[in-house]
């Protein structure tokens, strides 16, 4: 019995020795140039591209680079956590451009401002520079940009006979007409604020705006109420879609259901690189299990969210931006795989991919399909929301959502707006 | 959470006084056990008492984003506990969560103290095939479990929604199980459940078969029916067993979070479907406010000594007899 026990103690303390050596400093490859983390958020940036950068930054900095992939949702949680820490920041972040400027005032970024002409200047998409700047300071540089336009079935429109809207009103229009017990005209989920915000966008509104140093949350604002009252009536009379449901994966809606072979929605609006996740579906070739699509320009088109009066409507601007993390002690290593990403070689790579580049001297890469016009058209127009100390508090706070959520599901919109700004003003100053 | 697993060491009383013992010896007596407690102690301190001193400390400071990136954090005494005094919301999630757990943790006793003593009446055979299968559920990782049981509750493909609307006269087809909070944590509770089903059953097991079979031959001998041998003999002799293992359930059912955070991301991340687990973390990691949240997590270890209160208090009883 006491063989027994000691056996366990001594398995116990080589464990913990064990252990404690594996935390250890292991590297030994200083003398080959610095390792270094890259944190990339969700699959948008794709292999082709992540290959590039660790190869570039191997050929030329002689360091290995590290690529770790963050979820979209987990993101602003694991930046919260790791970025003070010197122990385990990553040394570089993609970091969504909505955050930008919490973590830019929190002053989790080093100050890039002496290689801004260098990275490429004033060429630089200028609403992400803004967003990631203090006080003149650059910290956080754009990295790609993405706007959200409508996918929809040619094959749906057609048969109904709808006309393709050039106003606001006529699309909500169109969207009603189109929907069916089983088909949403306009599929978009009731907490969806991501496109639900084009409708308040559209109508003059805005989330929030700023007196002085101060940011206030502005869904009281007339123009804002006029836009929420059009999306509520447009969630109840042409979609489909839960009322629980958020900023989610609208397209396979769009594709025709396996089952039934009919889609389930006329219209959505997506981020552009959805258009890789829509079309004919067909078995993979390598995996006979699961369906791939392929866009069929007979069946699916895009246009560009029409405003109030003709025009374009302002939609999100989605995207990214990058930054070196302040906590790094690779500072100068970090600023070498900067200059890799700010490259004409890689800028171009992200335009090819349907991403847009930072530097809009390589916004051509981005081609001349119908894609790459939806995007450029309607990013042209697009706006970030506010550039308010504490608004990754506010996204991540979940109250924008639950807001939406409400206000679908057929609430008061007055009442509840007056409500929620005064639980966002509590946030939104940091 | 520390308090009830570490229970006095009724040992380590004195031995009474013999015949004039040499006092070296009894001194050695006395400090022995002591010094066995002194690594568990050692590691409790460092494990848990120092997260939860920072944890006392953040929850009278301002302590934001900016805090964390090193800003001086201004203490404000106990403003934090006075605005969570008087915000509904809070208090509206405190006692959904304790009504959760209860409800909760007693259908998990339930149902785990039926399963124990069916596997004490069946034979071999069909006894193995149950208790495997509890291990399986047991053993199943959370996220993997969870992944399947959203599945079965998907708005469009979930096999529940498949299965009732086959029922004629009931119109299942597309209920979103997850839209409204009274079937949302209905789900969560049956997922729950089923989690923790498998351990109440183990352990009632365990204390089953600690039941001498003399003793349940008698009765059945004095002609006590069965319910009655249930609630007269066995209930009460696996009584410590159901209490301990209830305790464990309401503590486990009192912080759920996996559970609920996969099922929000699978509904709505909206405040009325949060339980502590997820407001606390919206509070602190999703808005940055540190502060907050350190306060509400001190006031949700107040609530759980205060509900595991009766198993303290039987110990101390039950120490005194």
């Amino acid at each position: 019995m006491n063989k027994r026990i000691s056996a366990v103690a001594t398995a116990a303390v080589a464990a913990l020795v064990m252990a404690g050596c594996a935390s250890g400093d292991t590297g030994s490859s200083a003398d080959e140039g610095t390792d270094i983390t890259l944190w990339l958020n969700g699959g948008d940036t794709p292999d082709e591209l992540r290959e590039f950068l660790k190869k570039e930054y191997a050929d030329q900095a002689g360091g290995t680079l590290t690529i770790e992939e963050q979820s979209w949702t987990d993101a602003l949680a694991k930046l919260t956590t790791a970025l003070p820490d010197a122990e385990n920041t990553p040394d570089v972040v993609e970091i969504g451009n909505t955050w930008a400027p919490t973590f830019t005032y929190a002053g989790a970024f080093t100050d890039l401002t002496d290689m801004y002409e260098e990275l490429g200047g004033d060429k630089l998409l200028p609403s992400f520079v803004e967003v990631g700047a203090v006080d003149g300071a650059d910290y956080a540089l754009p990295y790609y940009f993405g706007s959200r336009y409508m996918f929809y079935r040619k094959d749906v429109w057609s048969q109904a006979g709808v006309a393709a809207p050039t106003t606001l009103g006529e699309f909500n229009a169109a969207a009603a007409a189109l929907a069916s017990a089983d088909r949403s005209g306009f599929y978009i989920g009731g907490e969806d604020w991501r496109n639900g915000v084009s409708w308040i966008f559209a109508n003059g509104g805005e989330l929030a705006v700023q007196e002085g140093d101060e940011w206030h949350s502005s869904l009281s604002d007339p123009a804002t109420i006029k836009g929420l009252a059009q999306l509520q009536a447009l969630f109840a009379s042409a979609s489909r879609a839960p009322v629980t449901e958020s900023d989610s994966t609208p397209w396979v809606n769009l594709n025709n259901n396996e089952s039934t072979g009919a889609p389930e929605a006329a219209t959505i609006m997506a981020p552009g690189w959805a258009h890789w996740s829509i079309g004919d579906l067909a078995p993979d070739p390598e995996d006979s299990t699961t369906l791939v699509p392929t866009w069929n320009d007979a069946t699916f088109g895009t246009f560009v969210l029409p405003g109030t009066d003709g025009g374009i409507a302002p939609v999100f601007a989605g995207g990214s931006n990058i930054a070196i993390s302040a906590a790094s002690e690779k500072q100068d290593a970090a600023k070498e795989l900067m200059r890799i990403i700010f490259s004409e070689d890689y800028q171009t790579m992200l335009g090819e991919n349907g991403l847009g580049p930072a530097n809009l001297d390589y916004a051509s890469s981005l081609g001349d399909d119908q894609f790459a016009t939806a995007l450029i058209e309607s990013a042209s127009t697009s706006k970030l929301t506010p550039a308010a100390p504490g608004w990754a508090a506010v996204e991540g706070s979940g109250l924008l959502e639950e807001f939406f959520g409400k206000v679908n599901g057929g609430g008061d919109i007055a009442a509840l707006a007056k409500e929620y700004d005064a639980k966002i003003d509590e946030l939104i100053n940091g | 959470m520390t308090a009830p697993a570490t229970a006095p060491p009724a040992s380590a009383a004195p031995p009474p006084p013999r015949d004039a013992a040499p006092s070296l010896e009894r001194r050695r007596a006395i400090r022995g056990p002591y010094l066995l407690l002194l690594p568990a102690i050692g590691i409790l301190l460092v494990g848990m008492g120092y997260p939860t001193v920072w944890q006392v400390v953040t929850s009278l400071q301002e302590f934001g984003l900016q805090q964390q990136f090193g800003r001086p954090a201004p203490f404000i005494g106990f403003e934090n506990y006075a605005a969570l005094a008087t915000n509904a919301q809070f208090w509206g999630v405190v006692l959904k969560s304790i009504a959760f757990c209860l409800i909760t943790a007693v259908v998990t006793l339930v149902v785990g103290i039926a399963l124990a003593l069916l596997m004490n009446a069946v034979a071999r055979a069909p006894r193995l095939i149950l208790q495997i299968a509890l291990l399986l559920a047991w053993s199943m990782p959370v996220v993997a479990a969870m992944t399947v049981w959203i599945w079965l509750f998907d708005r469009r493909r979930g096999a529940v929604n498949y299965l009732l609307d086959a029922v004629p006269g009931i119109d299942m087809n597309r209920f979103n199980w997850l839209e409204s909070p009274s079937t949302f944590f209905a789900v969560a509770s049956i997922i729950v459940i089923w989690m923790s089903v498998p351990f109440v059953s183990f352990s009632t097991f365990a204390g089953l078969t600690q039941i001498s079979g003399e003793v349940m031959e008698a009765a059945a001998l004095d002609g006590a029916s069965s319910w009655q041998r249930v609630r007269g003999i066995i209930l009460p002799m696996i009584r410590p067993v159901i209490a301990i293992v209830f305790l464990l359930q309401i503590i486990w059912d009192l912080r759920v979070f996996t559970q609920i955070t996969m099922l929000q991301d699978a509904g709505s991340k909206s405040g009325e479907f949060d339980l502590l687990g997820t407001f606390i973390y919206k509070l602190g990691t999703k808005s940055q406010d540190f502060g907050m949240a350190s306060a509400v997590s001190i006031l949700v270890l107040g609530i759980t000594i205060a509900l595991s209160w009766f198993y303290i208090r039987g110990l101390v009883k039950d120490d005194e007899t």
